[in-house]
């Protein structure tokens, strides 16, 4: 099929360390591109407009910011909390919006839509999840905290391999469903250009080119959309480990 | 490569059965969603962000069958 051979990701510039590919291929250069994007908004959008009334970039940027705040990490982690994990939280946030939205520009990678990239995201909560419960609980506190209390021995003691699977498939989840949202949406994209080529005739341009240009404004809605789920599911991870619910 | 026109098959028969599941789902919750904002317009943001989040998992369920589907054609 190589209809779908765009999405495959091509190495750019080919290096190998000993027996490691590490070729930069387009995902990894739109990911450097994305960083430096938001640390170059970040850092030159505040250096005028600050003040009582914001104005230009700094309130769009202080929107997102307070956004952030008030929405993924307050209602999850309380005040005092909040203000040590603000910063991962809004840089995964940022990190996975960006990305997204940079991949929407024609000729350039999303490097989200690569299930590497969403692993390693996963893979980062998963590590915050269960390194602040055995921190903050210890380590046998922190396993009880996963069956409810007041359950008698015998249903107990099966319910823990059962969750501890429960508990591996929610950052798996995480990262199929960033990864799952970001691919189909640039493959339904090209499906929709390919039936120009498919027609063999070039007069039918009008219906695949407007179909994908609807299909590239719900993209960014779900850039959006996915970013927000993505953050907010991990910000209730991590809440959730810090204060057991039951 | 006796088998490729089954996993043809397989891989656009499953991911015919997951939008049906997604859309009974997504149905459901939109049902629930419009009587709730009819019932207390007050509340109508609060269930807007919820039906989002709500909808999110819902469209997860079904791509991980389009995962499935995606592994069949290019194996």
């Amino acid at each position: 099929m190589d209809m779908l051979a765009h999405l495959k990701p091509h190495a750019l510039v080919h290096l190998h360390i000993g027996s490691i590919d590490m070729s930069i291929s387009g995902h990894v250069l739109w990911m450097w591109i994305s960083s430096c994007v938001i640390f170059f908004l970040f850092m030159f959008g505040i250096k005028r407009g600050g003040g009582l009334i914001p104005k230009g970039i700094y309130n769009l940027l202080e929107g997102l910011i307070v956004f952030i705040n008030e929405q993924l990490v307050i209602p999850n982690f309380g005040k005092e909390e909040g203000k040590k994990w603000f910063p991962f939280i809004s840089t995964l946030f940022l990190f996975i919006l960006f990305n997204n939205l940079l991949g929407l520009i024609p000729g350039s990678s999303t490097a989200t839509s690569n299930i590497n990239v969403t692993g390693t995201l996963a893979l980062m909560v998963f590590f915050c999840v269960q390194g602040i419960g055995i921190k903050k609980h210890g380590f046998f506190t922190y396993v009880k905290s996963w069956v409810p209390g007041g359950v008698p021995i015998f249903i107990a003691i099966p319910m823990f391999p059962l969750e501890f699977i429960g508990q591996l498939a929610k950052p798996f989840s995480l990262a199929i469903r960033l990864f799952a949202n970001m691919f189909a949406g640039h493959a339904v994209l090209l499906v929709f250009l390919n039936l120009i080529l498919m027609s063999k005739a070039y007069f039918v341009w009008i219906f695949p080119l407007s179909g994908s240009l609807l299909v590239t404004v719900l993209e960014v809605g779900f850039s959006a959309i996915q970013a927000f789920i993505f953050t907010i599911l991990s910000s209730m991870y991590i809440g959730e480990a810090i204060h057991p619910s039951h | 490569m006796e088998g490729m026109g089954l996993a043809y098959l397989g891989a656009g028969l499953g991911m015919g059965l997951a939008a049906i599941g997604t859309g009974i789902g997504i149905g459901l919750l939109s049902f629930g969603a419009m009587e709730g904002i009819s019932r207390q317009p007050s509340a109508a943001n609060e269930i807007r962000t919820t039906g989002i989040i709500l909808t999110a998992f819902m469209e997860a369920i079904a791509l991980y069958t389009l995962v499935v589907s995606l592994l069949l054609i290019f194996k």
